[in-house]
């Protein structure tokens, strides 16, 4: 965790079914969070689509349409959010599931679901993955403009 | 916030209207308006996206799927998106082959 962003001690948790209804429930309190933050409009729409990338990511392919949980949570300060979702499918790292688009390949060919984690990694300003007590934590932080001296590419 | 799509034709002309969101969520509301634009026969595909205020890569899913459902030779624009839905379609590289337009 970046020591240019204070954020609060007690973080905010929402638990949601794995379910892709429950998708607007995360971005409506992703956005609460940014909001609370301070961040700017561009800052909360990468926040909001790095978060919905993943919960859809774990909802499609974690949990395969069946049944699970989605735990969120949120610690927002002045300089950003740090976002930590959790759930209990089989072990799955999204650095190493990324797939930059490939240049090589026409559209239609490409696996876009691969491009989802690759949107969502490139909508962070940190980010990390660790595998605990059967439970996959993806953690990530997006900073308020101006703070990041190496901002996600526009 | 739901997805709103309206399906016209203005001259030669397929025309898909999209406002709301486009996600996981939404996106096959709009992947059946494709599949009914594909059977219309026009020589451009025109996707007015000015309403849509968010899109997840489920929408860039529903972008290939018009690739392969509309025939070579029709022209599929994307009309209006604002600027973060432009710069997700750009990093997919679908900005290759779907012509993308201010107007």
């Amino acid at each position: 965790m970046s020591d240019m962003v204070e954020l609060a001690r007690t973080p905010v948790v929402l638990e949601v079914p794995a379910t892709v209804q429950a998708l607007g429930d995360i971005a409506a309190f992703v956005l609460r969070l940014a909001g609370r933050a301070g961040l700017d409009k561009r800052a909360s729409y990468r926040l909001r689509l790095a978060v919905d990338e993943l919960a859809t990511n774990i909802v499609m392919h974690g949990y395969r349409g069946g049944d699970g949980r989605i735990t969120v949570r949120g610690r927002s300060g002045p300089g950003g959010v740090q976002i930590a979702i959790e759930d209990s499918a089989p072990a799955f790292d999204p650095v190493a599931g990324r797939l930059p688009p490939c240049p090589g390949v026409p559209p239609q060919d490409r696996r876009i679901g691969g491009l989802g984690i690759h949107l969502a990694l490139t909508s962070v300003d940190e980010f990390a993955y660790a595998h605990r007590n059967g439970r996959n934590i993806s953690t990530l932080t997006v900073k308020a403009e101006g703070t990041d001296p190496c901002p996600p590419r526009p | 916030m739901p997805l709103s799509v309206s399906l016209s034709i203005e001259g030669d002309t397929t025309v898909i209207d999209l406002s709301g969101e486009l996600d996981a969520k939404t996106a096959p509301d709009f992947h059946r308006t494709i599949e009914k634009a594909a059977g219309h026969g026009t020589t451009t595909v025109e996707i007015r996206m000015a309403g849509v205020g968010y899109m997840a890569s489920a929408g860039l899913r529903s972008l290939v799927f018009a690739q392969q459902k509309i025939a070579d030779h029709v022209t599929i624009k994307v009309v209006g998106a604002i600027e973060p839905v432009s710069r997700t379609i750009r990093t997919a590289g679908l900005d290759r082959s779907i012509v993308l337009s201010d107007e």
